[in-house]
This record gives structure tokens, C-alpha cells and sequence, in this order.
């Protein structure tokens, strides 16, 4: 995983502390664009004069495979890629500055087969803020099916001036940090970085996975293009529980999509309360820290539940101090860490258009 | 990470994994509907005078574009003036689709069905056309899709679901020319994985002046003067089993997809050995013998490096003589959207065609980057029985 904060263990460890990533706006004129802070990875174009997030996804991608101990030579390994907009930061490049970028580059394959050239197959799913969750549904699809003997679930962006001038646009003020569920949010800001998962099945492997996908679950909310839908969250919600057979009463934590907009925080948490309850599980969320970073948002979120899982460290949701009113009977953690030792994990992605993606997922060790 | 011991998923649809196509809608440079594609792909018409479409320099004045297209003739004023042109494609083809079908959507299956739409690259226009209503929106939290460039890759695909109410999972596949091998792959996993039990499945382009250009270059490079294309074709899919076991008849069965990714076209056999690999195993996977094939339905489009590369793949499996269906003659060039013209064009022709019942064809497709696929699909007219 590459984002604002690093790897996944330097992320880990600046949730616990509550530091977030956000520093000033380094590209664009954060004037214009009325954004002057996001969540940026400090590192330079490329030689080429471009950003791409594809350069991210091949590291993620190879330290996956190389940690799994997974050679696509020898076996079938399969690569699905969840993003929002793809290179479009390339592009704005190639329009603006004359940069060498080629269309062929829009979706991931090459990016992919630099580091991996065996795979048997890429696909690039553009599914939104929840693009990832979607490439984790397909890729135990793929394996369910007998289609591949591993897969590798990825998600990237590279975040780009566009977005960021829309981001301008929307609020009234600008923003100075991501408070996701917090009474004084200001709306969302801009992160990027990659992710990648190796996905096998549980015959196959001879040491402890990470952890056990219980299940996903794909919705659309059939409602609005921008603005979620309390009913589709709470479907896709259920749906995942059902997927993965546990009940609401199994699920110890929770990994919120808090975005920190007006919208999607009131409707998360009402979602959230109508399924399990005043009394549910310690609800988290990383964006406070890392920013939206769109099409990787689920797998990051999904990676910090298992070092939670792990590590029986639930991290605040950074840049929370004051819960929102519809999220007062929610189990926020904030402040501090909380000590606990969750066994199975939900992960909530949803993305523009309505599209839904939860996971269910479980200690390692529960096989 | 590994996946559960036992996934307690809903019942899988299919065993076999067969998808049934149920219905289909299409809207291509041909005209609305199945049968002025049928007639096309018989008897090429000339493309369609675009110069006072755009504003902007086009490359040459014709394309098979559906110049006088406007979305409110179809699904009315109400709620469509923002749409951008590929998401009025999209809807309108959804919307004849869900006519051409016999499955009836209702309250108690519009969570169990879907959607996945191919694109290139959502619209092109859109996305640079954000800018103006932000300044007329009153609160900003409710703001247009047309402004929000990530959202318009995925527009049509979500403004679907919310137009026909549809809950199921709904996914926008990038993959340009084999877009809709690739939303057939996917339709797949999705019914036989038990996450819906009927998609809405297809491909989406529009024409602007930025997909002229782009096929102007790719001209330049590779040959061809085929005209741009515009368009959309979706297809109502199910589990093949299911719908027989409800005593239906489908349109098409999808035997096999078999997609794969080599070396660029040209550079040596690798690319005409994996598309032939990919042809082998879609007919294995279909349990059917190249001799059974009576039809190609090729992406032929005066490219050399790529048409000759395909010509020696299907060439290589199926032999020389297997007739052809040149779709690309009847609607142009249209990147995603012309993965799904040539399987519109083969259902268009069977439902002209009752003699052709129960005929096996191939579908093939490339990209100039080197992915390549093939799909073994079985036709049937409706002439002795009623399914629409």
C-alpha cells in the first residue's frame, strides 16, 4: 500500500497516533482552484513529466505478490484494478504540458505487466470511491469459480486538478482537513496512493493468510448520481452479511467510508444504527488521515481492519472531536486508540453513482 | 488472503455457466432497433453528414453517428436535459432492451438485477464541459454528475440504475475495443456467483469531435478510412439453465468468453497465436468443434497490421472458408461500442432469419495494444413462439 503516510506500517502507525497526512496543495494554484490542502504523496513526477498512479499500483502490486510468495510464472494469477479516474492526471498533463502519454495507458495492463508480466489477465473496473471493493467482489468470484489460482484485488489514484477544482467549487468554505463524522467538517479532501491484496484460496496456501474474505457485497442505489441512499447502503449491508454468513451481532468492528461531507456522513451513520443498533460494534474511518483516495479508498480501509485484527489496536478516526448529532449512538472511536480484539471486520465503500461495495472479513487465523 | 473454507453464497445460477440473452436494445449509426442493423450489415449504407454537429474542426464530415439522436424523444424532458450523450445512448438502448425481454421486472427482483456497461472513456465531452452550473446551483451538495469527471466515467452505468429502478450490482468495465467481451466475462461471474439474476450487459460510445480525432490517428498509423461510429447496444442476460427451467426461450445463448492479453499485433505471431488460444479454449469451453462454426463475426477495419493478425487466428482454428459478418462496414468504427454492435448484428440477423436457428458463431475482437478475446455464441429467431 502507498499513501500520503507511506507503506502500510508507517499508515498504521500514524492512525494509532492520530496524525493525519494532510500538508498544502503542491500542484495546481490552489487559488483558483479554492483547495489549498489535500493529501498528497510527496514524490516527484516522473522522468516522463508524469504522475501516474500507475507507477504506485506496480509497486503495490509486485510487494503483494512477493509477500504472498505468488509467481505468476508458475501459477494462473489474475490482476482487477478499482479506480476512479484512472490516469486522467496523465492526461491533464499530456493536454497541459505536452507530457509523452498514451491512451493505451488509461487502464492498468501495462502498468500491471512491468512488474508482473505472467498474469493471465487485467481488468480495469472504474467503479468510483468504491471501485476496489468491486475488484475484491470479482477477484473471489474468480476464484470461486476456478478461473485463476490466485488474484491480486488492487485499487489506485493519483488525484488530479479537475477533481480538485470540483472539490473548489462545492464548498463554501474551503477545507483544511477531512473530519469524517465530526460537527465541523467541512467537506472532503483529495488523498491518493495504490493498494494491491493477493487473494488465494484457503487449500492453497501452507502458512497463515492475513486474514479470511467472508464476503462481499455489490449494490447500486437506484437513487441519485452523487448523494447516498440510506435504503442501498443498508441493502448492500445486509447483503454482505448474508455473502459472508454472519449475522450483525458477529461484526467487532467497523471501517466507515466517512468522507466528511454533508451528505455522506448523516446517511453512513443512520445506515449504520438501522443495522446494528445503538449497541453495535467500535466504528472507525481512515480518510481523516489519508484523504479520499478514491480507488484504492476500500482496500486501504480493508488492510488497517487486518492490522487492527492483528494487532487488537483499533485506530481514532483522525480529525474527529465532535460526533455529529445522527452519529451520537455510534461506537466512534476518537481520541485515542482503542484496545480491543476484533475478530471480523466490515469495510463500507460506496462510490458516485450509487454504486455500494461491502466486505466482510476475518482474523487469519479462524481457519 | 484467502477467501472462506465455505462461502455461504446464494445458490449459484449455473453449473455450466451458459448465459441466456433474453432481449437486447440497440441504437447504432444504422438506425434504432434490430432490423436496420440486419439491413445494414446486408446492404452498407453510406455514413451520415456530421458538420454542423460540433462546433469544433472534425477530421472529415461523415460518420455513422445518429445525428438527429435526442434523448427527450425517447424517455422524455423529465430529468434527462443534463444527460450527456453517451448516458442518453446508454438508457435509451437499456430501455429497448427491457421491451425486447419477457422478463418482467418488479418490486420483487429489481435488487437481484443488474448492470454493466463497457466504455472507453465515459464521455470525453463531459468531462470538459463541468464548469457552468456550478455557479447556478443554490446549496452545492446535490451537484450534477456532468460536473464530476470520475462520476461520468461511470455515469451511465449509475443514471440506468436510478432511471429503471434497478438494485442490483451495477459496473462500468474499461477496455475500449474489447469492452464487451470483457462486460461478458464479467455478466458471467456476477449471475453464476449468485449476485443478481439478470443483468442489463453493454457497450456505450458517443461521437465527438475527440473520438474523431482519435480514430483520424490511429489511421494515420495503421491504415483504414472506416468513419467513426456512435452508439449503443445492451442485452438483457440470465442464466442459461434458469431460463429454460422456466419454460423460456432465449434469444442467444453466450457458450464461452475467452479473453487474453499478448503482444501488440505485428510484432512477430505472438498476437495471432494468442488469439487463436483464446479461440481454442472458447470453443472448448463450449464443448464445440471448429466445423460447427458457421459464422465469424470479425472487428475487420482496414487496420492491415490488425485485420491481417485476426484473418491468421481465425484462419489457424476455424479455417478458410467459414463466412464472415462485417459489422464495422454498417456502423463504423466505434471503439467499445462496436464489441457489442457485433453481437446486436448477429442477434439482428438471426431474428430476420429463422432458417438460421440454432446456428454457432464465433465473435472475435482486438485492440491495437494487444488484448484480444473471442465469444462462441447460439442463435435463435423467435419465429414459433412469442418471447417479447
Amino acid at each position: 500500500m502507498v499513501s500520503c503516510l507511506g507503506d502500510l506500517d508507517s499508515t498504521y502507525e500514524a492512525l494509532l497516533a492520530g496524525r493525519g497526512g494532510v500538508s498544502e496543495l503542491r500542484y495546481g494554484a490552489p487559488d483558483k482552484l479554492n483547495v489549498h490542502y489535500a493529501y498528497g504523496i510527496d514524490e516527484p513526477d516522473g522522468e516522463d513529466g508524469l504522475r501516474l498512479a500507475g507507477r504506485w499500483l506496480a509497486r503495490c502490486v509486485a510487494g503483494a505478490l512477493r509477500d504472498a510468495g505468488v509467481d505468476p510464472a508458475r501459477r494462473r494469477v489474475a490482476v482487477i484494478v478499482g479506480t476512479g479516474l484512472r490516469e486522467l492526471r496523465a492526461v491533464e498533463q499530456w493536454h497541459g504540458d505536452g507530457a509523452p502519454m498514451r491512451a493505451a495507458r488509461l487502464h492498468f495492463d501495462e502498468a500491471v505487466r512491468s512488474v508482473a508480466p505472467d498474469v493471465t489477465e487485467v481488468h480495469t473496473i472504474a467503479n468510483a470511491c468504491a471501485a476496489s471493493g468491486y475488484a475484491l467482489g470479482l477477484a473471489a468470484d474468480l476464484l470461486e469459480l476456478g478461473e485463476a489460482d490466485a488474484v491480486v484485488a488492487a485499487g489506485c489514484d493519483a488525484m488530479t486538478e479537475s477533481m480538485l477544482a470540483i472539490i473548489g467549487r462545492v464548498t463554501e468554505h474551503p477545507s483544511d482537513a477531512v473530519r469524517p463524522f465530526d460537527a465541523d467538517r467541512r467537506g472532503v479532501l483529495l488523498g491518493e496512493g495504490a493498494v494491491a491484496v493477493v487473494l488465494e484460496r484457503p487449500g492453497d496456501i501452507s502458512r497463515p493468510p492475513l486474514g479470511v474474505l467472508r464476503g462481499v457485497g455489490l449494490k447500486c442505489d437506484a437513487f441519485h448520481e452523487t448523494a447516498p441512499d440510506r435504503a442501498g447502503i443498508v441493502a448492500t449491508i445486509r447483503e454482505a452479511h448474508e455473502r459472508a454468513g454472519v449475522d450483525s451481532g458477529q461484526v467487532d468492528l467497523v471501517l466507515a467510508h466517512g468522507t466528511s461531507t454533508a451528505l455522506n456522513d448523516p446517511t453512513e451513520a443512520a445506515a449504520l444504527l438501522e443495522v446494528f443498533g445503538p449497541d453495535g460494534p467500535p466504528v472507525t474511518a481512515i480518510k481523516g488521515a489519508v484523504g479520499h483516495t478514491s480507488g484504492g479508498a476500500a482496500l486501504m480501509s480493508l488492510l488497517v481492519a487486518l492490522e487492527a485484527i492483528r494487532t487488537g489496536q483499533v485506530p481514532p478516526v483522525v480529525g474527529l472531536s465532535t460526533p455529529i448529532p445522527e452519529a451520537a449512538e455510534l461506537r466512534l472511536v476518537h481520541g485515542g486508540p482503542l484496545a480491543s480484539r476484533p475478530r471480523v471486520a466490515q469495510i463500507n465503500a460506496f462510490g458516485f453513482g450509487g454504486v455500494n461495495a461491502v466486505a466482510i472479513v476475518e482474523a487469519g487465523d479462524a481457519q | 488472503m484467502t477467501t472462506a473454507p465455505e462461502r455461504t453464497a446464494p445458490a449459484a445460477g449455473s453449473a455450466s455457466g451458459v448465459l441466456a440473452i433474453t432481449g437486447f436494445g440497440v441504437l447504432s449509426g444504422a438506425g434504432i432497433g434490430p432490423e436496420p442493423l440486419a439491413s445494414a450489415v446486408a446492404r452498407p449504407a453510406q455514413p451520415a453528414d456530421v458538420s454542423g454537429m460540433f462546433e469544433e474542426p472534425l477530421p472529415r464530415d461523415d460518420a455513422y453517428a445518429l445525428v438527429d439522436f435526442r434523448v427527450r424523444d425517447h424517455l422524455g424532458r423529465k430529468g434527462t436535459s443534463f444527460f450527456d450523450r453517451s448516458t442518453s445512448l446508454g438508457l435509451v438502448a437499456c430501455q429497448a432492451a427491457l421491451a425486447d425481454t419477457d422478463l418482467r421486472v418488479d418490486d420483487g427482483n429489481r435488487a437481484r438485477i443488474g448492470i454493466a456497461l463497457g466504455t472507453t472513456a465515459g464521455s470525453a465531452k463531459s468531462t470538459s464541459d463541468y464548469s457552468r452550473d456550478t455557479f447556478t446551483q443554490e446549496r452545492p451538495y446535490l451537484v450534477n454528475p456532468l460536473l464530476f469527471p470520475n462520476a461520468v466515467m461511470n455515469c451511465a452505468a449509475g443514471q440506468a440504475g436510478i432511471w429503471f429502478d434497478l438494485k442490483g450490482p451495477n459496473a462500468t468495465v474499461a477496455g475500449g475495443p474489447l469492452a464487451m467481451l470483457n462486460v461478458l466475462r464479467y455478466s458471467r461471474n456476477l449471475i453464476n456467483c449468485g449476485y443478481g439474476d439478470a443483468l442489463l450487459a453493454g457497450a456505450v460510445e458517443e461521437f465527438s469531435p475527440h473520438s474523431a480525432w482519435a480514430l483520424h490517428y490511429a489511421q494515420a498509423d495503421d491504415g483504414g478510412t472506416v468513419p467513426c461510429g456512435e452508439g449503443a447496444a445492451v442485452f438483457v442476460i440470465e442464466s442459461a439453465e434458469a431460463v429454460r427451467a422456466a419454460g423460456r426461450r432465449p434469444d442467444a445463448e453466450v457458450l464461452a468468453t475467452e479473453v487474453g492479453v499478448f503482444e501488440p499485433p505485428g510484432s512477430g505471431t505472438s498476437f495471432t497465436d494468442g488469439l487463436a488460444l483464446c479461440l481454442r479454449r472458447a470453443l472448448e469451453r463450449s464443448g464445440v468443434s471448429a466445423s460447427d462454426v458457421t459464422t465469424v463475426v470479425g472487428a475487420a477495419n482496414g487496420m492491415t497490421r490488425l485485420d491481417e493478425a485476426e484473418a491468421a487466428a481465425v484462419r489457424a482454428v476455424l479455417g478458410d472458408d467459414v463466412p464472415r459478418l462485417r459489422v464495422k462496414e454498417a456502423t463504423g468504427e466505434a471503439f467499445s461500442a462496436s464489441g457489442a454492435f457485433q453481437l446486436a448484428a448477429l442477434l439482428a440477423r438471426h431474428r430476420a432469419e429463422p432458417a438460421r436457428d440454432g446456428e454457432l458463431s464465433v465473435i472475435v475482437s482486438r485492440s491495437r495494444d494487444g488484448a484480444a478475446g473471442a465469444a462462441v455464441v447460439r442463435g435463435w429467431s423467435r419465429a414459433d413462439g412469442d418471447d417479447g
